[in-house]
C-alpha cells in the first residue's frame, strides 16, 4: 500500500515537473524569486504584501504557473529579509527580526560575508526541510480532513480565528473584533445559498459584494504603504543612509559553520513548520521562538546578541520553514496557515480551484506543482542571493516615498485588472483607509484578513450542518468539532497565560488542563492510534502537574521573562 | 467627568456601526426554504461584535484617560494634527482624485499624473526632483500599463482624453 502511494506520488511529481519545466514558467519563477528577495529586503514591505501584489499578474496564467510564481515570490521574500537585517540592522520583514540580533553585530565586527552566508544557507536548509514536510504531511492531513463534517469545518474556522486573534497578545479583544469585522465584510452582497441581497444599502455596486483580493490589497498593502510614509522625514530617507551595505557572501565558511550546528537547523526548522501549521502564526512568531529555543539550548547563551552563528542559523531556518507549514493546512484542509497562505488561497480561488481535504485527490498535478515549485524556488533563492545583493544596494538608494507612490499606482492597475470593475478600485481605497485606521488604533489585521477569507466557508458549513440536523448539539458532541472547540478556548486564554506566566499560580495548571481537555475528543474518536496519542498527552499533562506539585506550586521567575509570542 | 480615551471613542463608533448593521439585517428578505436564513449568520456575527465592542468599551473606560507620555510626538491643536497625518491624508486625497478623474484621464495618463503628483507632494518640488519624479512616473506606470495591456491583454480604462469614444 505504501509502495502504491509512493508510486502515485512519484507519477504526480513527474507530471508536475514536466508542467513546470518550460522556459516561461521558469522565467516567471526566477522573476518571482528575485522580486521576492528585493521586496523582502525593503523594511516596511512584508512578504504578504509582495505576494498580494503579484496576484494580479497570475490572473491570466494557468493555475500551475500562477501558483508556482506566487510560491517563488513567497520563498524569495522569506529569504530577502535577512539582507537588510544583517547589513543595516533594520529587519526587512517581521520574520527576520531575530536575525538582526546576531547578524548585525557579526557584520559590524567585520564578518558580513559569513553572516550573510549563514543566513542564506540556513534559509535554504529550512526551506528544503519544510518542502519535505509539506510533501509528506499535507497528504496525511488531507486524509484526516476527509473525516470532517460541516460541524467540524465550522469549528475549525472558529479555532483559526481565535488563535489568530490570540496572537495579538494583550489586545485579544481587538483581535477578536478584527476577526468578526472580517466575517461581516464577507457577508455583504448576495448570499451564496439563497441569493438574497445583504447590506447593499440600495446600491447595485454592493450587490456582488466586495472582491476579496481588492479587500486584501487595501487592508494589507495600501494601509502598510501609508504607514511607511506617515513620518515625512523617514519617507524621504533611503535605507543606504543607515548602514554599510557592501559585502560578498562567504558560502564555504557558512556551510562549515552550519555543518557543526545541524541540530540547531533541524530544531529551528521543526519549530518553523509547527508554527506555520498553526493558523495565524507566521514567520514573525517562528523566528523569535526559534532564537529563544536556540539560546536556551546553547552552552554559551551569554554569547547571543554579540554575533554568534546560532543566533543567525536559528531564526533563518525557522522563518523559511514556516510557509511549508502554512501550505500544509491550506492544501490538506483548505484553511490558510497565515496571511501569505490566505493570499495563495485567493489566487487558487481566482482559477476556480477551491482547496479542501479532497484537493490533493481532485487536483494532484496542481498540488504537486506547488510542492515542486517550493523545491525549485528554494534552489533558485541560493543562486539569486549573491546576485540580488548588488541589486539590493541599488534599491536601498531609492527613497521610501518614491517606492510607496509607484506601488500605490501599481495597486490601482493590478486591482482593476482582476475583474475590470471600477468599484474594486473604490473598495481598495476604502479598505486602505480602514486598514490604516485599524493599524493606528492597534487592531491586528491578520484576524480580519482570515475572517474575510474564511467567512464564506464558515457560513456554508453552518448552513450544511443545520440542514442535516437543526440541533446545535453535534457542535459539542462530535469529536473533531469538540477538539477544535477545546483548543479554541485554550488559545483564547493564551494571552492571559502569557501575561500571568511566572507571576500567578493558575498558570501552572494551564498546560496540564489543555492536555486533559484535548485528550477527551481524541479518546472519543476511537480506533487505536488516537486513544494512544490521547493517553500520551494525558500522561504528559499529569507528569507536568506532578512535577509542579512536588515543587510546592512554586512559580518559576524565568517564565516571567520568557519571550512573548506575538504576530508582527 | 474624566475625558474619554481614544479606545472608548473607537468602541462607541463600533457600537453605533453594529446598531446600523443590525437594523439593516431587517431589510434582508427571507426565502421560504432553507434552515439558515440569509440574515441569521450576519446577526450571529453582529451579536458577537456588539458583545466584544461592549467589552472593549468597558476595558477602555477602566483604563482611564489616554497616557500623555505615550501619545504620538506631535504639536498640539489642529495644525499639529494635520501636520502629523499630512502624508497619509495626501495619499488618500490623491488616490480619491485619481479614481474620480479616471473616466476622463484613463488609467495611463491618470496613473502617471497620480504617481508624479504624489511623489512631488511627499518628496518635494525642487526642479531636479521634478525631472526625476516625471521620469519615474512615466517609466513605472508606462511599463506596468504596457505589460497589462499588451502582454496580459487586460482592457484598462482608456479615458475620454486618450479615446474620445471611450464610455
Amino acid at each position: 500500500m505504501f509502495v502504491d502511494y509512493l508510486a502515485e506520488a512519484f507519477l504526480h511529481f513527474e507530471q508536475a515537473l514536466a508542467g513546470l519545466w518550460i522556459w516561461k514558467t521558469m522565467l516567471f519563477m526566477a522573476i518571482g524569486v528575485a522580486g521576492g528577495l528585493i521586496a523582502g529586503a525593503i523594511p516596511g514591505f512584508t512578504i504578504a504584501m509582495a505576494v498580494v501584489l503579484t496576484l494580479p499578474f497570475t490572473f491570466s496564467m494557468p493555475p500551475e504557473q500562477g501558483a508556482a510564481t506566487m510560491v517563488s515570490v513567497m520563498v524569495g521574500g522569506l529569504s530577502g529579509g535577512l539582507m537588510a537585517g544583517i547589513l543595516t540592522g533594520i529587519p526587512g520583514t517581521p520574520s527576520s527580526v531575530a536575525t538582526t540580533f546576531d547578524g548585525f553585530p557579526m557584520a559590524r565586527a567585520g564578518n558580513p560575508g559569513l553572516a550573510l552566508g549563514l543566513g542564506v544557507w540556513s534559509s535554504f536548509f529550512g526551506g528544503i526541510f519544510s518542502a519535505i514536510c509539506l510533501m509528506t504531511l499535507a497528504p496525511q492531513l488531507a486524509r484526516v480532513g476527509l473525516e470532517f463534517q460541516p460541524w467540524d469545518f465550522f469549528m475549525l474556522v472558529m479555532f483559526a480565528l481565535t488563535i489568530t486573534a490570540s496572537l495579538a497578545g494583550k489586545h485579544l479583544v481587538k483581535g477578536l473584533i478584527a476577526g468578526a469585522l472580517g466575517l461581516l465584510v464577507r457577508t455583504v452582497g448576495e448570499d451564496d445559498a439563497a441569493g438574497m441581497a445583504r447590506f447593499d444599502f440600495g446600491t447595485d455596486a454592493l450587490l456582488s459584494g466586495f472582491d476579496f483580493i481588492a479587500v486584501l490589497i487595501g487592508l494589507f498593502a495600501f494601509s502598510q504603504l501609508l504607514s511607511d510614509v506617515r513620518d515625512p522625514a523617514k519617507a524621504r530617507q533611503s535605507l543606504s543612509d543607515q548602514g554599510r551595505v557592501r559585502a560578498r557572501i562567504d558560502h564555504l565558511g557558512a556551510l562549515r559553520e552550519i555543518r557543526k550546528r545541524w541540530l540547531v537547523v533541524l530544531r529551528s526548522a521543526s519549530i518553523g513548520v509547527f508554527t506555520g501549521i498553526l493558523p495565524g502564526a507566521g514567520g514573525s512568531v517562528a523566528n523569535i521562538l526559534a532564537y529563544d529555543q536556540a539560546k536556551k539550548a546553547s552552552k554559551e547563551p551569554e554569547k547571543f546578541g554579540t554575533g554568534t552563528p546560532e543566533g543567525i542559523i536559528a531564526p533563518e531556518s525557522s522563518n523559511n520553514a514556516v510557509e511549508g507549514g502554512a501550505l500544509i493546512t491550506l492544501i490538506g484542509l483548505g484553511i490558510p496557515g497565515d496571511v501569505t497562505a490566505a493570499v495563495m488561497l485567493g489566487a487558487l480561488l481566482i482559477h476556480d480551484v477551491v482547496p479542501s481535504p479532497s484537493f490533493i485527490a481532485d487536483e494532484p498535478v496542481l498540488v504537486y506543482s506547488i510542492f515542486t515549485a517550493f523545491f525549485i524556488a528554494t534552489f533558485m533563492m541560493i543562486f539569486f542571493q549573491s546576485f540580488m545583493l548588488r541589486v539590493f544596494v541599488l534599491v536601498t538608494r531609492i527613497r521610501m516615498y518614491m517606492l510607496a507612490s509607484v506601488i500605490l499606482g501599481f495597486c490601482g492597475i493590478g486591482v482593476f485588472a482582476l475583474n475590470n470593475v471600477t468599484f474594486d478600485l473604490w473598495s481598495l481605497l476604502w479598505f486602505g483607509i480602514i486598514g490604516f485606521v485599524m493599524r493606528q488604533f492597534g487592531f491586528p489585521l491578520a484576524p480580519m484578513i482570515l475572517g474575510v477569507v474564511l467567512g464564506n466557508i464558515a457560513e456554508l458549513n453552518l448552513a450544511r450542518a443545520l440542514a442535516i440536523d437543526e440541533s446545535l448539539t453535534p457542535f459539542f458532541t462530535r469529536p473533531w468539532s469538540l477538539f477544535f472547540l477545546v483548543v479554541a478556548l485554550f488559545s483564547a486564554a493564551f494571552p492571559l497565560f502569557q501575561r500571568d506566566r511566572g507571576r500567578k499560580v493558575w498558570t501552572l495548571f494551564y498546560l496540564p488542563f489543555a492536555c486533559f481537555g484535548a485528550a477527551v475528543p481524541l479518546y472519543m474518536m476511537g480506533g487505536v492510534p488516537r486513544p494512544v496519542i490521547a493517553t500520551l498527552v494525558v500522561l504528559y499533562g499529569a507528569w507536568t502537574l506532578w512535577k509542579r506539585a512536588r515543587r510546592g506550586w512554586q512559580l518559576d521567575a524565568r517564565d516571567a521573562e520568557a519571550v512573548e509570542l506575538k504576530e508582527g | 467627568m474624566t475625558r474619554l480615551n481614544r479606545d472608548s471613542i473607537v468602541a462607541i463608533c463600533l457600537l453605533v456601526a453594529c446598531g446600523v448593521f443590525i437594523w439593516a439585517t431587517f431589510d434582508i428578505r427571507s426565502p421560504d426554504y432553507g434552515v439558515l436564513m440569509p440574515s441569521t449568520w450576519p446577526r450571529v456575527i453582529l451579536a458577537a461584535l456588539t458583545l466584544l465592542s461592549l467589552i472593549y468599551l468597558v476595558q477602555s473606560i477602566k483604563a482611564g484617560p489616554d497616557d500623555v507620555s505615550q501619545a504620538p510626538d506631535r504639536e498640539p491643536g489642529l495644525a499639529g494634527f494635520v501636520a502629523y497625518w499630512r502624508n497619509p491624508v495626501i495619499c488618500f486625497v490623491m488616490f480619491f482624485l485619481y479614481l474620480l478623474t479616471m473616466p476622463v484621464l484613463g488609467m495611463l495618463i491618470g496613473g502617471i499624473l497620480f504617481v508624479f503628483m504624489l511623489m512631488n507632494l511627499l518628496g518635494g518640488w525642487q526642479p531636479k526632483q521634478l525631472l526625476l519624479h516625471a521620469v519615474i512616473a512615466v517609466v513605472a506606470v508606462g511599463a506596468m500599463w504596457s505589460m497589462f495591456t499588451f502582454a496580459l491583454e487586460v482592457m484598462l480604462p482608456e479615458g475620454v482624453i486618450y479615446n474620445p469614444y471611450a464610455s
